[in-house]
């Protein structure tokens, strides 16, 4: 107690923070001239899209920056306790201050960050021991402790069970009791409930603030959701390209931006208070689901049981509009999407397309894919996936032209497949680029496009934006809009994020355990749920609560 | 002044940046590849071994055929190539006439029974085989290295069922008069340096010839197995299965052993042999392919091309085998070295080709021979080149897998 | 009835195995998992042994012909028809498939391998000590190969990513310099690893053994070859004096060339297999994590990369075990070996002794398949990766 408590120490300063990458095409900057402070206790959100540098920020904290990175020379990292120390020039075992000891992390992917082969306690015995210096018994009791208190049921069981053996939410926790083990004064969490349904990411979130509020902690929470953030934290700091745009207290960020990109990061999250008007009148069907069930033949067990994926469904999806269907992982909606496209096994039900000359689909008879492929056509989710990375985007977007022969020369094909490009904007001298080329949002336009080329009047959208920014997220559901509006196409909008559905779609379906809980159009769902299950989803949502109205300084 | 090295070099990136979006699986393999300065070295040397090999008749100054032997220069040692000696200097290396040693001895005095001359004889050597043939070089009359001479006569291309047959007799260096013996001669007289140019292509082709089989092979099994699936799948696959668990070599050995009974050509033994070798080695890459196959076949875009109306047929041609061309071009090129061994190994054992026919192996063999080991040193040539072309197709082999590696990019 | 138990002793051996399992699987996935891997492992001994047996049908010559040359060396003559009469008397003129049933139904019911027609003996008694002989050279060249491939191995991985200099900005001169020397050092022990083993490769093992035995003819020294030098070769291990340790130095002096031949060209490859792997799973965020935990050095490396690495390269044991074997015959030619491998390529090459090679072949075969079964059954009982891949059905 040598030296007098300031009142306003921050926890945690940054100063002038800037990392180069040495990458064989030379040094990239990752994180321009960063200034940042944390007080202590407070929750500091970190947002930006991907490639902001935010990340990069928080692993430079923990010195966990890879070998290629070169933090240059000014930049400073200053840990405030008792002594302060200088982040960037600690050695050794000394690092473990920051790796563990007064500042710990939490990773996006829970199953990814726990080693597979070792039990998840003594994992964590490990880093209390390491740290605190406990014996064995100790350890493991305050690890069971930790286990019962971050809400995991039966912890004594747990506690000694591999990460695999955990559902997600589960492994999450133990992630956070494992953070927590060595009573950090810094809990950096790095997008820590992205990959969980809205359920589970609500409570985890009241878990962390929970948390946060008993051990009184800081946390640096980065994420790429403004809604979640929305929710937690006191103050903002916004990235993009490494550098600082703005910074400040929460509220004054997220309901009076100053900076232009923080605006249009706000303009693409869904607003509920503008829920779309329904059609006037209902629309013909286009297809027509009678009681269809999907089962999936599992191969390898030893009682060779189909595993039914969805049990029995009947829907009507309207002409013309963009249906979404929604539903947590597990809820049987891709299966159906599809099922949909005759691409999973119907066991029984059918599927009827009410087209020029209808098409019906009941897992029995042989589809005609040459007939079909230009009636329904699907988008996918992963960008990276569905593009063949050895084909040209003017080969990938003409693949159905030239695979049913539709055009009669290679001259038409071209046209069409131009034609199509402008459609969905992308660049017709990009055409001859392969997809490596491309970034996310690119891909998944160049994926649409060949959706379109056929001329198809029905698409299947499966989480199409799930793996994007939100700034792209917006670009991409807004070309979906104009395709409904110009082409009149009908598009099932696949999506466990409640909150993307509810600008975009007319109509909404609500699915649980393979089965349709409740469907109807966009405001019925969002303001007058009837189902219990419907209600838990939208109220999980992480949405901006609407402004206290007050004027805005310009 | 910085300023406009500057400006070139984004106009130069640019532009870069732009054939690297435009480039294929292969051009960006190829990029990654030459960024590897190993992989590079390794690659100079095995092109020009393997071009040597292939031109080599016009590399080589003597005919390594038992035509070509030099029956006045047995056993003899390398020839050196000199600038200067006390005779005065010469820009053109220059070599030595070389004759044989006359014998010491005296035939009339043999003839004539005496005894101390048969003694001579005898420890002289020059009855028993495995010393060393001892020759004069005469300093007075120096063999110049000449350029692109004429020699003896070779076809440079010869496809016989088409006719076709260009003969040439155009070597790129020899001495005027005589041969020149960079490496020395074996017993026959046969030029070393000459032989070994000639067996490494001969020990590729037969690498070639055998792994085009094991290629057809591999993606026979793999291809059936993993397109299919089911049953076939489960009885190509412990069919393989079977085939993996026996080593190799025997198996090789036991069919060479079939191959000698019948009565072969030296050209069709060759094939038969290259054949053995491909068509017994498909259990990995088959198992591979297989793998690769079942792997693909579930990625998205294999459903977007069957959404899209693509036959079967299409789909295969289209999506698949371009998704594992570079893979199996890497592969065979990592497998080259352990083909080579296997037919040296045959050879080695007297197995595989037989003298007089040039392959590596076959030269290989000598090595195990005493005399050889102990009295005609230069024959192990051809060792330090197949030493050579293995580590040069192992770093080439290594370097282009790092390159290949899609995930090589993500990862930095 | 004991008669009948000794001719067919494996047979129970093998059906009680079974029950057993059969008996635990009822109620234990994992037992499951064991007796259907063991049901595998049958099948394929069955399909070795067929193509081990389709395959000693291409060698020239029978039995027969076999034993009427035998015959003949003794100065009888011997007519066409007095063969055919031999042959049908051995059962070799009954079509391939039934000389293999009653070849495997031997097999099976007592571990009989046949009979020698070059030898003239029984094969398991040809083969007997010699196969445990060679298993040793294979085991102990394997064994060096992991020693030397392991340590070194995970040594490449560590600095695989790492640069030739060490140029953070943060660090003061000095720490660079003493880093830059470390880095420098490790990287030139990697350099100078990979470089060997290649040659590992690139020197086929017959040549290095004759390298080092011409070393000694240069030298010379009497050269190791055998496995005893002519003064040692009859005296029995234990004699009136007590055991005889001269012998063993002997032996010891003679056994480590094959061994570290063998094992010098497996290096290389496990080299190539532990550096791949390592560098595989160091790539892994669990590591990571470990690291922002404040594991760190040789404990992040040994429980987290390393120790994950293992098992897929514990799993490859059989299949090393059968590349090392595969060089081993040829090495026996140079050295001057008579165990198994060198009776292989003398059945091979020289008698045209099918039964001897092909039980020899089936005997590796065996080995090989009976290591695979292990290892997939540790590791599904050891490590939870596994078994979660192979019990719950790849969920």
């Amino acid at each position: 107690m040598r030296l007098e408590q300031k009142p306003r120490m921050p926890l945690l300063e940054i100063n002038d923070l800037t990392v180069d990458f040495n990458t064989p095409e030379g040094q990239i900057r990752a994180v321009d001239h960063l200034n940042l402070h944390i007080e202590p206790g407070e929750v500091m959100g970190l947002v930006g899209e991907s490639g902001s540098g935010k990340s990069i920020t928080a692993k430079t904290i923990m010195r966990l920056n890879p070998g290629n990175a070169m933090i240059q020379r000014q930049s400073r990292i200053q840990l405030h306790r008792d002594p302060s120390v200088d982040v960037l020039k600690l050695r050794g075992k000394d690092l473990r201050v920051v790796r563990g000891g007064e500042v710990s992390m939490i990773f996006q992917e829970p199953m990814a960050s726990f080693a597979p082969a070792i039990r998840i306690g003594d994992q964590i015995v490990e880093t209390i021991r390491l740290h605190l210096g406990h014996d064995k018994q100790t350890a493991r009791k305050i690890g069971i402790e930790l286990f019962e208190r971050v809400g995991i049921r039966e912890p004594e069981k747990r506690f000694d069970q591999y990460v695999f053996e955990l559902s997600g939410g589960m492994r999450q926790r133990a992630m956070i009791a494992m953070a927590l083990a060595t009573k950090p004064k810094l809990l950096i969490a790095d997008e820590p409930t992205t990959a969980l349904d809205v359920t589970i990411q609500a409570q985890v979130l009241d878990l962390m603030m929970e948390l946060r509020e008993q051990l009184g902690m800081a946390i640096l929470f980065i994420t790429h959701d403004l809604g979640v953030i929305s929710k937690v934290a006191d103050r903002l700091t916004v990235m993009k390209r490494g550098r600082m745009v703005e910074e400040g207290h929460a509220q004054a960020v997220l309901h009076a931006p100053m900076h232009d990109y923080t605006r249009k990061l706000l303009d693409a999250l869904p607003h509920l208070n503008n829920l779309p008007q329904p059609p006037a009148h209902k629309p013909e069907p286009l297809l027509s689901v009678r009681n269809l069930s999907i089962s999936y033949p599992q191969s390898g067990r030893r009682k060779a049981e189909a595993f039914n994926a969805v049990p029995d469904v009947s829907l009507d999806l309207p002409k013309g509009q963009i249906i979404g269907l929604v539903g947590e992982s597990g809820s049987g909606k891709t299966s159906l999407g599809k099922a949909l496209l005759g691409a999973a096994p119907i066991s029984a039900g059918e599927v009827v397309y009410h087209v020029d000359s209808p098409i019906r689909l009941d897992g029995k008879s042989r589809i005609n894919r040459r007939k079909f492929a230009r009636v329904a056509q699907l988008v996918f989710q992963d960008p990276y996936s569905s593009l063949n990375p050895r084909m040209t985007v003017r080969d990938i977007i003409a693949e159905p032209l030239e695979a049913m022969k539709i055009c009669s020369s290679r001259e038409e094909v071209d046209q069409r497949v131009i034609e199509v490009a402008k459609r969905c904007h992308l660049e017709v001298s990009h055409l001859r680029r392969f997809p490596h080329a491309f970034s996310g949002g690119q891909r998944q336009r160049i994926s649409i496009a060949r959706a379109l080329v056929s001329d198809p009047q029905f698409l299947v959208a499966d989480e199409a934006v799930a793996a994007l920014d939100v700034s792209i997220q917006a670009e991409i559901l807004t070309l979906l809009r104009e395709l409904r509006d110009e082409l009149g196409l009908t598009i099932l909008f696949i999506s466990h994020d409640l909150s993307v559905v509810a600008n975009l779609c007319d109509h909404i379906c609500v699915m649980q355990h393979g089965k349709l809980v409740e469907q109807g159009s966009v405001r019925q769902i969002f303001l007058d749920a009837q189902e219990e299950y419907t209600r838990r989803l939208i109220s999980a949502i992480p949405v901006i609560e609407a402004p206290r109205r007050e004027p805005v300084i310009a | 002044m910085f300023a406009i090295p500057a400006k070139w070099r984004r106009k130069g990136a640019a532009s870069e940046e732009e054939a690297y979006y435009t480039a294929g699986q292969f051009a960006l393999i190829r990029a990654r590849f030459m960024k590897k300065t190993s992989g590079l070295i390794a690659g100079t040397i095995l092109l020009a071994l393997v071009l040597m090999g292939l031109f080599a008749p016009f590399f080589s100054p003597v005919d390594p055929t038992i035509r070509g032997a030099d029956a006045e220069y047995r056993r003899g040692a390398p020839q050196a190539l000199n600038f200067c000696d006390e005779n005065g200097c010469s820009l053109r290396p220059f070599s030595y006439t070389y004759s044989k040693e006359k014998p010491k001895f005296d035939l009339s005095a043999l003839a004539g029974g005496d005894l101390n001359a048969l003694d001579q004889l005898t420890s002289s050597g020059a009855l028993s085989a495995s010393s060393q043939n001892k020759f004069i070089e005469d300093r007075e009359q120096r063999r110049y290295l000449q350029f692109f001479v004429r020699g003896w006569e070779y076809s440079l291309l010869e496809i016989g069922w088409l006719g076709i047959d260009i003969r040439s007799d155009l070597h790129l260096f020899g001495v005027e008069q005589g041969k020149l013996h960079l490496m020395g001669t074996d017993e026959d007289g046969k030029d070393v340096f000459s032989r070994t140019l000639h067996a490494v292509w001969v020990t590729i082709s037969i690498a070639i010839v055998a792994l085009i089989v094991k290629l057809f092979t591999s993606l026979l099994v793999g291809g059936v197995s993993g397109y299919f699936g089911g049953r076939v799948d489960a009885v190509l696959m412990s069919f393989t299965e079977a085939v993996r668990v026996i080593p190799p070599i025997p198996i090789y050995l036991a069919c060479a052993v079939a191959l000698s009974q019948i009565d072969l050509t030296p050209v069709q033994r060759y094939f038969a042999i290259a054949l053995v070798i491909g068509a017994l080695d498909f259990a990995t890459l088959g198992r591979r392919l297989r793998t690769h196959i079942l792997v693909e076949r579930n990625q998205d875009y294999v459903l977007a091309a069957q959404l899209s109306g693509a036959s079967t047929g299409r789909i295969i041609w289209r999506h698949l085998v371009p998704s594992f061309s570079s893979y199996i071009i890497v592969d065979t090129l990592i497998n080259f070295p352990y083909v080579i061994l296997a037919e040296t190994s045959l050879s080695f054992l007297g197995l595989g080709l037989t003298e007089p026919v040039n392959s590596l192996g076959v030269l290989l063999q000598k090595a195990q021979d005493p005399d050889i080991q102990q009295n005609m040193v230069w024959q192990f040539f051809p060792v330090v080149v197949f030493v050579a072309l293995i580590m040069a197709f192992v770093f080439v082999g290594d370097a282009l897998r790092d390159a290949a590696d899609p995930y090589s990019e993500r990862n930095q | 009835m004991i008669d009948f138990l000794a001719n067919t002793w494996l047979l129970w051996i093998l059906l009680i195995t079974g029950a057993v399992l059969w008996l635990a699987a009822r109620n234990s996935d994992y037992f499951h998992y064991v007796l259907h891997r063991y049901l595998m492992a049958l099948g394929t001994l069955l399909l070795v042994s067929f193509v081990v047996f389709g395959l000693m049908e291409v060698l020239p010559g029978d039995c027969a012909e076999k034993y009427i040359a035998y015959k003949n060396t003794q100065g009888e003559m011997i007519s066409q028809a007095t063969i055919d009469a031999e042959r049908a008397r051995m059962g070799l003129d009954q079509p391939m498939l039934q000389r293999w049933a009653s070849w495997v139904t031997d097999l099976t019911l007592r571990g009989d391998l046949g009979f020698s027609c070059a030898k003239r003996q029984s094969v398991n008694l040809a083969v007997g000590d010699r196969f445990w002989m060679s298993l040793g050279f294979c085991l102990a060249g394997l064994l060096l190969a992991y020693l030397i491939a392991v340590p070194f191995g995970i040594l490449s991985a560590y600095v695989l990513n790492k640069p030739w200099m060490d140029c953070d900005p943060q660090s003061s001169p000095r720490e660079r310099f003493t880093n830059t020397l470390l880095l420098g050092f490790n990287k030139l022990i990697d350099l100078q690893l990979r470089i060997i083993s290649y040659l590992g490769l690139a020197l086929p093992n017959f040549l290095l053994a004759l390298s080092i035995i011409l070393l000694y003819v240069f030298a010379g020294e009497p050269t190791p070859t055998g496995l005893f030098s002519d003064e040692w070769r009859n005296v029995p291990w234990f004699s009136d004096s007590g055991f005889q340790f001269g012998k063993l130095s002997d032996f010891l002096g003679h056994i480590w060339l094959p061994i570290f031949v063998i094992g010098w060209a497996a290096t290389a490859l496990q080299l190539q297999t532990v550096r791949a792997l390592v560098v595989d799973e160091s790539n892994k965020l669990y590591v990571e994590a470990a690291r922002a935990r404040g594991v760190e050095g040789f404990s992040l490396w040994a429980r987290y990369p390393v120790r994950h690495s293992i098992s897929p390269l514990f799993n490859s044991v059989g299949f090393d075990f059968q590349r090392v074997f595969n060089d081993l015959p040829i090495v026996a030619v140079v050295i001057g070996l008579t165990d198994a491998a060198g009776l292989l390529i003398e059945a091979l090459a020289m008698t045209n002794d099918q039964e001897l090679a092909a039980a020899i072949l089936f005997l590796v075969a065996l080995v090989v398949i009976g290591m695979n079964l292990l290892t997939d059954v540790v590791l599904a009982a050891v490590d939870p990766r596994v078994r979660r891949s192979v019990i719950s059905g790849g969920q």
